[in-house]
């Protein structure tokens, strides 16, 4: 073995081992919580206007429940808790003394995390759009798969790089990045949201449902109109960028005994 | 198989004085030999067993296992060298079989060939009644063993243990003794780092005292132990000396 093998087979080992780590009674309860929620509200909804929204009014409903909300906290609760975990209690030592071991943390896991996240986004929206009983439901199942997994890498990968520089303070930091910016960067009409993968969610919501020339010019400013294979290229570029950085600072880090034996 | 050649590790401490945990160590353990790394709390012999398992550089000097340098080429240290660190970390979830499964991956393990090694590990290493166990269900002396297989599963020629009986009981320490004293006479380099002497007095080839992050006496039991004394003795011996020194 070498190189990328070595990379591809330590990656998909850790995964594995991070996919088992997560079906324990607990981790699955709260994978249903995140399964019913959606559908609950829209249930919710249902019963409070009496009338049937029409389809946008769901759009809308979906994409801030299941891209957003769903695959925000399910990546919370994977992605930095699992490496920080790894970090902290000192189990990480174990993967690091194998060949391609670190790289192989952070990507095995984030690839766990997303496919945990992304079968959990795409679960949800199923169950809504049924429970909801949407016209075309095909459509937008379809559209908001490709946001569900869109979410999941980006974030996911934003996710990584706290783990990695402040293990103890993962999940704080995370929700801190979420925050400061997927939730303030990512919605001010200026350059430094073009690196959010909020920017580039909003902007596939209004493409896949051709919703171009409906909205209105105030909202034109938090959308960008670049077609759909850039948003989801730049989604990839930052997804790679910010694991390449993950990945090399724990390569470079060093974890000095905190107690001699 | 093991060298470690005038090893210095320095840390920066928080208040940014230098903290020199290792400062010119130098040993070598060769194949089928079990040498005990000696030392107190704060000796030395943690930092020194992670540069080995490349988890730290050093500051100067080499560690080197089966010819290659753990800064040089610390992928080629990784497949050649099994390490066992102070804490289990085995997590609870998961079986001894499935951390043997997933560890075997990590070094491009897999069908047969792995099903094989796995087997080979739970039977040599007594773990045939719990092998499909969730790990948080075994004893102390169990997960010790499930750590050692761990370092096991890719077969390495050498293996560097930390502590490894301080979380055990009397016999919980002996099984895992025998089974590196087994390692060792089918050809295995051993290293083995603790301050419980009396436990591998009659057990290790050599040793190797480590006081203030240097070497301050090396040598089989023999060679350390006057007519009448016992390893315990010898070891007081050497670190008062080297504090008067």
């Amino acid at each position: 073995m070498n190189g990328w093998r070595d990379t591809l087979d330590a990656t998909l080992a850790v995964a594995g081992f991070q996919l088992a780590r997560l079906r324990t009674a607990p981790r699955l309860a709260l994978a249903a919580l995140g399964v019913a929620f959606p559908a609950l509200v829209v249930l919710a909804v249902r019963r409070a206007v009496r009338v049937d929204p029409d389809r946008d009014v769901w759009a809308v409903l979906l994409y801030a429940l299941v891209p957003e909300a769903v695959c925000m906290l399910g990546l919370l609760v994977t992605m930095c808790p699992a490496v920080a975990d790894e970090l902290e209690r000192g189990t990480w030592v174990h993967v690091a003394t194998r060949p391609g071991g670190r790289r192989a943390l952070v990507l095995g896991t984030f690839v766990a995390s997303v496919v945990w996240t992304s079968t959990i986004g795409v679960l949800a929206l199923v169950v809504a759009v049924i429970v909801g009983g949407m016209s075309e439901p095909l459509g937008l199942i379809l559209v908001f798969t490709g946001l569900v997994v869109v979410s999941s890498v980006g974030r996911g990968a934003l996710f990584a790089l706290p783990a990695v520089v402040m293990p103890s303070r993962a999940l704080v930091a995370s929700v801190g990045v979420a925050v400061v910016v997927e939730y303030l960067a990512g919605f001010l009409p200026a350059i430094v949201n073009q690196a959010t993968v909020s920017l580039r969610l909003r902007s596939l919501l209004v493409q896949g449902l051709d919703w171009q020339k409906k909205i209105p010019a105030q909202l034109k400013l938090i959308v960008d109109p670049q077609p759909a294979w850039v948003q989801c290229g730049a989604v990839v570029v930052l997804a790679v960028v910010l694991l390449t950085v993950a990945i090399v600072i724990l390569e470079r880090r060093q974890f000095p005994p905190s107690e001699e034996g | 198989m093991i060298v470690v050649r005038d090893l210095v590790k320095h840390y920066r401490s928080g208040d940014g004085s230098v903290v020199r945990a290792v400062d010119g160590v130098s040993f070598a353990v060769e194949p089928g030999e079990m040498v005990g790394l000696l030392g107190a709390n704060g000796a030395g012999k943690t930092t020194t067993l992670r540069v080995l398992a490349t988890l730290l550089t050093p500051t100067a000097g080499t560690a080197s296992v089966a010819g290659c340098d753990a800064s040089a080429d610390p992928v080629a240290v990784r497949r050649r060298l099994g390490y066992v660190s102070a804490t289990t970390g085995v997590p609870d979830r998961l079986s001894p079989r499935e951390i043997f499964g997933s560890f075997g991956r990590l070094h491009g393990l897999d069908g047969a060939a792995l099903a094989d090694r796995v087997d080979r590990l739970v039977a040599a290493l007594g773990l045939g009644s719990c092998a499909d166990r969730p790990a948080g269900r075994l004893s102390s002396g169990q997960r010790q063993r499930v750590s050692v297989g761990r370092a096991l599963v890719h077969d390495p020629p050498a293996l560097v243990l930390d502590e490894p009986t301080s979380a055990l009981d009397v016999i919980g320490a002996r099984d895992l003794l025998d089974i590196l004293t087994g390692l060792r006479d089918a050809g295995h380099a051993i290293l083995v780092s603790t301050h419980r002497l009396h436990e591998i007095e009659r057990r290790c080839d050599r040793f190797v005292v480590i006081h203030g992050g240097r070497v301050v006496a090396a040598g089989t039991r023999d060679e350390l132990v006057g007519p009448g004394g016992d390893l315990e003795q010898a070891f007081f011996a050497a670190v008062s000396g080297a504090e008067a020194r």
